[in-house]
Parts: C-alpha cells; structure tokens; sequence
C-alpha cells in the first residue's frame, strides 16, 4: 500500500511549490518541501523493513505469466537506495534553507522531483519505467546543476553533464529497444523468461548498450570524465545527492538488471576491469585536487569503482558489501560535502591551499571533516566498514582488484585527512603554487556569515546516521542480495504471486579481519596524510623517485580530463565499444 | 583534437559492429511475437472502453510511465526558468548590455488577418485532440502542444506586449503545477477508494464517445493543462528577457 508514495508525494508537493511557491510564505514553503521529503523518507523505511512486495498500479496483474502494467518489485536493496536518497534530499533541503541568499523554491521543487524520480528508479520492475525515472532524475540533476547559472563554468558543467548523460540515455533507449524486439515484453521477470539461456549476440549486444547509461550516471572509467565538472558546478546541496545517491542509483541499476533480467556471467571480467581502472583513476586523481568539491568528487568516483567491484563478482558476498558499502559512503560523503559547503560559506574559499590555517576559526567544522575522511578510509563503525570487509572478502580470487580496492580507500581518505590538517591545523609549510588541481577555487554562493544551526545540523545528523549505518542488520542485507541476484525466485513472485522464501545470507568476514584490514587503510591514510604534509622535510633522496613516478602519472590523467565535451563524447564511445566488444566477441 | 577524431574512429568502429552483431539477429520486419500487443489489442475496448488502444496503454496499462514522462517535461521547463531567472548583480550587468531590438507588431495586415483566422482554429483544434485522446489518435500530448502555439501566433501578429497579456506568466505557471500535480492526484484517487494508484474510479461510459474512457480522458486533459502551459511559460522565459532588456 506504501508503494506508490514515495513518486506520488514528491511530485504533488514540487508541483504545488512551483505552481505557488512564491505566493506562499517561505518558511510555508520550506516546511511543505522539507515535510514531503520527510514523509518520503518514512514510506521508504517502512518498505526496506517489510518482505518484498510486488505491487501492480492500476491493479493491473499480469495475465498467464505476461505482464500487462507496470510493477513495482521492492525489495531491501531497493528501497533502502530509497531510504539514503530521501535522508540526502532532507539533508540537502534543511542546508539549503540559509544557504541560497534569496528564497529558492524553485531549487526545493527540482529537488523533489529528483528525489521522485530516484525513488521509482530504486523500487521499479519495469525496464522502461526504470528508463523513464532515469531520466525524470537526469532532468532534474540538470536543473540542479545549472543552477549557479550567472557563472560561465557551472553552465559548462551542466552542459557537459547533460550532453553525456543524455548521450548515455540514448544508448540505454537503444539497447532496450533490441531488448524488445526479441521479447515483445518490457517487464524485467517476463524480459528474463523470454530471454534466459538464449544469450545470442543480440542479448550481449543490448546488455552493453543497456548498462551504458547507467555506467555513465555511476561514472565508471571512462564514462567518468562528467562527474568533477558537474560537482565543481553544482551547488553543494545538490552535490550530496549527486556524490550518494544519484552515482550509485547508476550502479544500483546495473545490479538489478544483471540479477533481475540478464544473469551473464559474461558481464564479470569487463565490469571488474572497469572497477579496478576506476578505484585507480579516481584514487590518483582525487589525490591531486586542491579544490575541496573536485576532490571529494574525484573520491566518489575511486568509491564508485570499489562498489562496482563488490557488484561485478556476481556473487551475494559482493553485492551484499556493495550495498552497505552504498549507505555508509553516501552519508559520509555528503556530510563531507556540507562541511566543504560551510567553509565556502563562511570563508569564502574552496582551496585547500587558500585555506591554510584559516579553518581554525570553525573548529568543529574540522571536527566533523577529520571524522568523515576516517570514516572514507574505512575505520569503523559504519557499514562502510562492513561494506568494504565484505567486498574484500568475496574478492579473494580477484588480487589485483583488492589492491584497487584498498588503494581507492587509502588515498581518498589521505587526501581529505590531508585537506582537514592543511585548513584546520595549519600542517604543513604554506604552498602557493603547489601542484594544482585544475580549477582551484569558485564563486562563494552565499555572503559570508556565521554557520546557521540549518548548516551544521544536518552535516552531524549524517555523520550520526552513518556510525548508526554499522548496525543494521547485515544478515538481512546478505539474504537480500542473494535474493536480488535470483532472477527466478524474483519471477515467480512477479508473475506466479508465489512469495518464495528469503535466501539464506552468504557467510561473513570474521570481524577481526575485517578490523585489521581497516587499522591498515586508516593507518596508511593517515601516513600518507602526514607525509604529503610534511613532505619537504623528507631527505631528497626519497622524494626524488616520488616525484618522478607520481608527477607524470597524475600530469597525465590530468592532461586526460579537459573538460572538453568533445573528449568526453569520444572515451564515451570507446567506452561502449569496448564493453560491447569484450561480451559480444569473445 | 586529432587524437580525439583516432579516439572517436576507433570507438564509433566498435559500436558499429556492436550493433551490427546485435542487429543482425532481430526478427525479419514487421513480425512480431510477444503476447503483449495481441493481448491490449483484445482488451483495451471491453475493458477500458478506449478505442485508440495507443491512448489505453499511455495513461491506464503503462500510466505511471506517462507520469514520469510529464514530469520530465515538467521539471525541464521549470529547469530553464530557473536558469533563466533573474539573480542577484544582474542588474548592473544588464547596464552594459546593449539593449535589443524588441519585436514589433508587423505592420501587415495579411498577417494579422491570418493570425484573427488562425486563433479559434488552433483553439479548437487544441481542445478537440485533448478531448478525444480516448477516442482518435491525439491526447494530451499532442493537443496541448497545438494549444500552446495559440499564444506564439498571437506573439507573432500582435507583439511581445499583447502576447503576455492574453498569457500571464503567473497563469501558465498556475495551470502548469495544477496539470502536473492533476495527473498524481487522480492516480491518488485510486488509492483513496481503496483501489491500486491510477485504478480507474469514474465511470466507463460508450466505447466511441469523447466523455468515455474514465481516468484515460480526465489523466488527457491534465496532460493537455500540463503541456499547453508548460510550452507557454517557456516561451514566456524568453520574452520576458526579450522585454526587460528592450526596456533598459
């Protein structure tokens, strides 16, 4: 009975708001939006701590095994994905009640349909519909973007965001048009009966262009190259929802159809090469920006590829850390995203280096940054921790991926210990022409002024929610992945109404493994942190060959990402081809 | 920028024989063998009592995906208002912007004659296809994009003044949300009479009639409000720009 609100109720109250919005009161206005995300954000809950549900709108049910309407098949990974996005939005709406200079409704309603279109993203069963409330986020994901638009650079990252995604959407509309050619049927369940063990060229073929869009909203190497301009551009609540809902709602889907439709083993070796080429490309380069959004941004796509690496193993181990793995780092990373928020805020800078020393006058600022970046390294308690623990553990035949892994975390969270000791701490020597990432700093978005309880509240309530996020009970995220790859148990109930059994959970890393792994990551991080720092004080003889290896390797990758859509078009392409080729010929 | 023209040759090559080794194995044209179509084909009049079958799988078999395909356009219109919207240290910069020329009234009267035929036509013609969306081919969609060019013929006979004064922005921005919003609020009907969202709750009436079809016609004409002002207010973006820049 719940299904239908978490898309109905958004979409009545954005249209409302920007119907009236300004006629109305603003503070009316602000409890309209924040009470719909609210409500949202319960109808969600309520639904990840129910069975799976299979709900048909319209009552349309399907007749003899053939799907008419359109379901919604929820289950745990779902409408948990629906849980983060709802919280991320609340967060994002409550920051921003100061944070704009003047009312901005019309930034409340594009978050609210962003949010509807999320929701019915994570609990569809319909690939069309899946396609349909992809796309009903990527509108709004624009919108968000462009929103600073008196800036040249956030139109130009708005553009290159949309001009890719689209590109993307496109390639997605395509394979599933292949898709229905074959089957007549667009209901994941009927798609799969009609396709299950006839995995012709056609099938492979329109696998790679399906996963396509959803690789590129996920920013997996080398569809990645959107992602930091678009982060750079956007306004830091609109980031949050970026970096931990909207990245992961892309690999969510590649989960769901691998499970619910495709279940190819064959997608196991591209997808974990494009993971590891991910933690990589993300580690080196989130590692090289100065720019505190970029550099967060460069994180979520390292964390991206440690997520498709738990997912692409196909096995309930993997996809069960991938899904912890997704709560833990959304709330983090968008606590992280707030923090760097305040300090543009109330310092007027976004610079690392700009900022040397002058984070001390918000000390709490650093504290809440400090405990994300160790949480982003892994350390525990938040299901980040488990997630990862997890992720390891089913990677165990897979060496070169649980390097990437490990690197991914250690280098992410070095580089934001690394940022929190530079701004709070005033580490470090002062460098004004220390390598630079790129843009260095943007526009402030509001006058400087004190931190609003309406900025630092939320950040501490998702920092709080992502410690919570350790115990929630994994033995139910394990049976629900398990669930979530069993695309004929999941038939059965759509299309037979049988209610079959939960999956038992995959085994468990033992915790002291998992908690060693962690002292590691976060020891290394914290090392590294220290040792950037303080790197002028190390004798020459062991910068010397540091240098030599990392100047030209992040010169490099850097040189790769121009911030020319042109280019972004052209790996794109690559990227589809390759991933193509790898199924189709092989 | 040659690297790039290698980067994308070598690409577009492999997603062209992605797709021709994919292609390749499609059914001959024109067979198909899902049991989908044959089963709506069979169904849609009895059930829904919606002759344009295409009209039955849009708003009631496969409604919630035209939810969010109105929400799309929805959400890009008010995506480019707010963009377009006024900010803050504008004004200064509007100072050294060189004033445009705003567009006059054409001072011909075959034009403006063509626009007094051209109006009630396109009126007419914009309601009837929203109308009987159940019935023929049209709907929501389509008439209230012919609605929407009532306005823009107006703009193009009369001038950018009279253009807002028959079309408000604060009316279009209105009717817009209340279209938007329509089409969820009658799928919540369904919920309050107990039934499945966007379940059908009024009455069927004659297979054939333009009031027939129950939730398909009312879902047709929140489309038609949604779309008609939606295209209005966009147009409206831009003129009002045009306007206050003409006005410096």
């Amino acid at each position: 009975m719940l299904a239908p609100w978490p898309v109905a109720l958004p979409l009545v109250a954005a249209a409302f708001l920007a119907g009236l919005g300004d006629k109305l009161p603003r503070r009316l206005a602000d409890a309209i939006a924040i009470g719909a995300a609210a409500i949202t954000a319960l109808c969600c809950a309520l639904l990840l701590a129910g069975p799976p549900v299979v709900y048909w709108f319209g009552g349309i049910q399907p007749r003899s095994g053939t799907a008419i309407g359109i379901d919604f098949a929820i289950d745990a990974n779902g409408a948990g994905l629906a849980v983060l996005s709802s919280l991320l939005i609340l967060a994002a709406l409550f920051f921003s009640l100061k944070y704009f200079d003047k009312p901005a409704h019309m930034f409340q309603v594009l978050l609210l349909v962003f949010l509807a279109g999320l929701c019915g993203f994570s609990l569809t069963g319909d690939l069309f519909d899946l396609f349909v409330f992809f796309e009903v986020m990527s509108a709004a994901a624009f919108g968000l973007c462009a929103y600073k638009s008196r800036e040249v650079g956030p139109l130009q990252g708005a553009i290159n965001f949309a001009v890719t995604n689209t590109a993307g959407a496109f390639i997605t509309l395509s394979g599933i048009a292949l898709l229905y050619s074959r089957t007549g049927a667009l209901n994941l369940s009927h798609m799969h009966r009609m396709i299950a063990g006839h995995d012709d060229s056609l099938v492979l073929a329109a696998a790679a262009l399906v996963c396509t869009g959803f690789l590129v909203k996920a920013a997996i190497v080398p569809f990645q190259f959107w992602l930091a301009d678009a982060h750079a551009a956007a306004p830091t609540p609109a980031c949050i929802v970026f970096s931990g809902a909207m990245v992961e709602a892309g690999l969510y889907a590649v989960a769901r159809l691998q499970g619910a439709l495709f279940g190819l083993p064959q997608l196991r070796t591209p997808l974990l090469a494009a993971g590891v080429a991910t933690c990589l490309v993300g580690a080196v380069m989130c590692f090289a920006q100065r720019h505190l959004k970029r550099l967060l941004a460069f994180s979520t796509i390292a964390h991206a590829g440690v997520i498709l690496c738990g997912i692409a193993v196909l096995e309930p181990g993997g996809l069960s850390g991938a899904g912890l793995y997704v709560v833990g780092h959304g709330l983090v990373k968008a606590a992280l995203f707030l923090c760097a928020g305040m300090l543009l805020h109330r310092l007027q800078s976004i610079d690392e280096l700009a900022l040397h020393g002058r984070g001390r006058e918000v000390p709490w600022v650093g504290v809440l940054f400090a405990l994300g970046g160790l949480l982003l390294a892994g350390a525990p308690p938040t299901a980040m921790f488990f997630g990862d623990g997890a992720i390891h553990h089913a990677l165990e035949a897979h060496p070169i991926a649980r390097f990437a892994v490990t690197v991914a975390s250690i280098a992410t969270g070095a580089a934001v210990l690394r940022a929190c000791g530079r701004i709070f701490l005033g580490l470090g020597p002062r460098e004004p022409d220390a390598p630079g990432g790129g843009e260095q700093d943007e526009e402030p978005e509001t006058e400087a002024a004190p931190i609003p309880w309406s900025m630092w509240v939320p950040a501490a309530f998702l920092l709080a929610l992502a410690i919570g996020s350790a115990w929630l009970p994994r033995e139910h995220a394990g049976s629900a992945a398990a669930r979530m790859l069993d695309a004929h148990s999941w038939a059965t109930q759509v299309l037979d109404r049988a209610q079959p059994a939960m999956p038992s959970p995959p085994p468990e890393e033992p915790l002291a493994k998992g908690l060693a792994h962690a002292a590691l990551t976060v020891g290394l991080a914290i090392a590294l942190a220290l040792l950037t720092l303080f790197r002028k004080r190390l004798p020459e003889i062991l910068r010397g060959p540091v240098r030599a290896v990392w100047n030209p390797l992040a010169g490099s990758l850097r040189a790769l990402h121009t911030g020319a859509v042109g280019d972004q078009v052209a790996w794109l392409t690559l990227g589809v081809a390759a991933l193509g080729a790898s199924l189709v010929f092989s | 920028m040659k690297a790039r023209l290698v980067l994308f040759g070598i690409g577009a090559l492999g997603f062209a024989a992605v797709w021709f080794a994919g292609a390749r194995k499609l059914d001959p044209m024109g067979s198909y063998h899902g049991a989908y179509g044959e089963i709506l084909n069979a169904v849609s009049v009895p059930e829904r009592h919606s002759t344009n079958v295409v009209s039955a799988v849009n708003f009631d078999y496969r409604g919630l995906d035209t939810l969010g395909e109105e929400f799309i356009l929805y959400i890009s219109v008010v995506a480019v208002a707010a963009i377009l919207r006024k900010q803050k240290d504008e004004e200064e910069e509007d100072e050294d912007e060189a004033p445009t020329q705003l567009r006059e009234a054409p001072d011909s009267d075959a034009v403006r004659l063509f626009g007094v035929g051209l109006v009630p036509v396109t009126v007419i013609f914009g309601l009837y296809m929203i109308s009987h969306g159940s019935v023929s081919p049209g709907g929501g969609f389509q008439g209230g994009v012919v609605l929407a060019t009532v306005p823009l013929v107006v703009y193009l006979c009369a001038g950018a003044k009279t253009y807002l004064r028959i079309a408000p922005p604060a009316l279009a921005k209105g009717g817009e949300g209340l279209g938007a919003a329509g089409y969820a609020l009658i799928g919540c009907l369904g919920v309050l009479a107990g039934k499945k969202f966007l379940e059908n709750v009024v009455p069927l009436g004659t297979p054939g009639e333009a009031w027939s079809a129950g939730t398909i016609t009312l879902l047709n004409l929140t489309v038609g409000v949604a779309v008609g002002t939606g295209f209005v207010e966009l147009i409206s973006s831009f003129v009002e720009e045009l306007l206050r820049k003409a006005e410096k």
